[in-house]
C-alpha cells in the first residue's frame, strides 16, 4: 500500500475571527465572503456555525472583541494553501484556522453536544452546592461585616466633617 | 482518604473527542496560569493527553484561551 492518501478531497474545519471594527450586520457579509471564498476553490460548505460576538482571550490588532464563525468544507488538498494565503493577507479576517476535520454526522454532532452540555450541567450543580456552603459559612461571620460596614460610615461621616470645616 | 491510584481517563469516560472549540472542558486541563497539566495530574490516557494538548494549542492560537494569566 502507498502511503500517500488515494482521494485528493479530505474534510477540512475553518474557524475565523472578524475583527470588532464591523457591526454585526457587516460581519454576517463578511462571514459569507469567506464562505465564497471557499466555494470559488471548488469547497462544498457541509457544515455552518455562527458563533456571534466573542471576547478574545488576549488583545489581537487592538481588538478585544470579534464574531467567531465556523464552517466545514470538503475540498482538495491543494486548495488549502490557496485560501490560507487569501485568509492571511485579507485585512477583514482577524485570524484563521484551517484544521483536518473527522467527517461527523447530524447524530454524532447532538450526541456529543448534549453529552458536553449534561456535564456542564453537573459541574455547575456541584459549583452551586459549594456556594451554598460558602454563603452559610458566610451567615456565620455577618457580624464582622457589619462591624466593618459601620467604621466604613464612620469614615465618610469624618469625611464630610473635615471637608466642611474646609469650606469655612 | 484513600489514595486514588488510578484515575480514569475523562475522555475514556464520557465517549468524548478532544476538541479545541470546547474551552469549558480544556479549561479543566489548564491550571490558575493557564499552563498545561501534565499527564500524570489530569489522570487523562497517553493518546488522549497528547490529542488534549494539541486542542489547547489550537484554543490558544484562536484567542479561545488564554497564553497566561493576566
Amino acid at each position: 500500500m502507498s502511503k500517500t492518501k488515494k482521494s485528493e478531497q479530505n474534510h477540512y474545519e475553518m474557524l475565523f475571527i472578524i475583527p470588532n471594527k464591523f457591526t454585526e450586520d457587516e460581519a454576517k457579509v463578511q462571514v459569507t465572503k469567506v464562505e465564497e471564498l471557499v466555494a470559488a476553490q471548488g469547497g462544498a460548505i457541509t457544515y455552518r456555525e455562527y458563533w456571534g460576538k466573542k471576547r478574545l482571550a488576549y488583545e489581537i490588532k487592538h481588538n478585544h472583541y470579534g464574531y467567531y464563525s465556523l464552517c466545514e468544507f470538503d475540498i482538495d488538498r491543494a486548495a488549502i494553501a490557496k485560501i490560507d494565503n487569501d485568509l492571511r493577507l485579507s485585512n477583514d479576517v482577524l485570524r484563521h484556522q484551517i484544521v483536518v476535520a473527522p467527517v461527523l454526522s447530524n447524530e454524532t454532532r447532538a450526541r456529543q453536544k448534549s453529552l458536553s452540555e449534561k456535564l456542564a450541567v453537573k459541574k455547575e450543580d456541584n459549583e452551586k452546592k459549594v456556594k451554598t456552603n460558602e454563603e452559610e459559612v458566610k451567615k456565620n461571620s455577618t457580624s464582622t461585616e457589619e462591624a466593618i460596614n459601620s467604621s466604613k460610615e464612620l469614615d465618610e461621616k469624618m469625611e464630610g466633617i473635615l471637608s466642611a470645616k474646609d469650606l469655612l | 482518604m484513600a489514595i486514588k491510584k488510578h484515575k480514569d481517563c475523562y475522555f475514556c469516560a464520557n465517549q468524548l473527542d478532544v476538541d479545541y472549540k470546547d474551552t469549558r472542558t480544556l479549561r479543566r486541563f489548564v491550571n490558575f496560569y493557564m499552563k498545561m497539566l501534565p499527564g500524570s495530574r489530569t489522570g487523562v490516557c497517553a493518546w488522549h493527553q497528547r490529542k488534549l494538548s494539541m486542542s489547547i494549542k489550537r484554543a490558544r492560537i484562536m484567542a479561545l484561551l488564554s497564553h497566561t494569566h493576566k
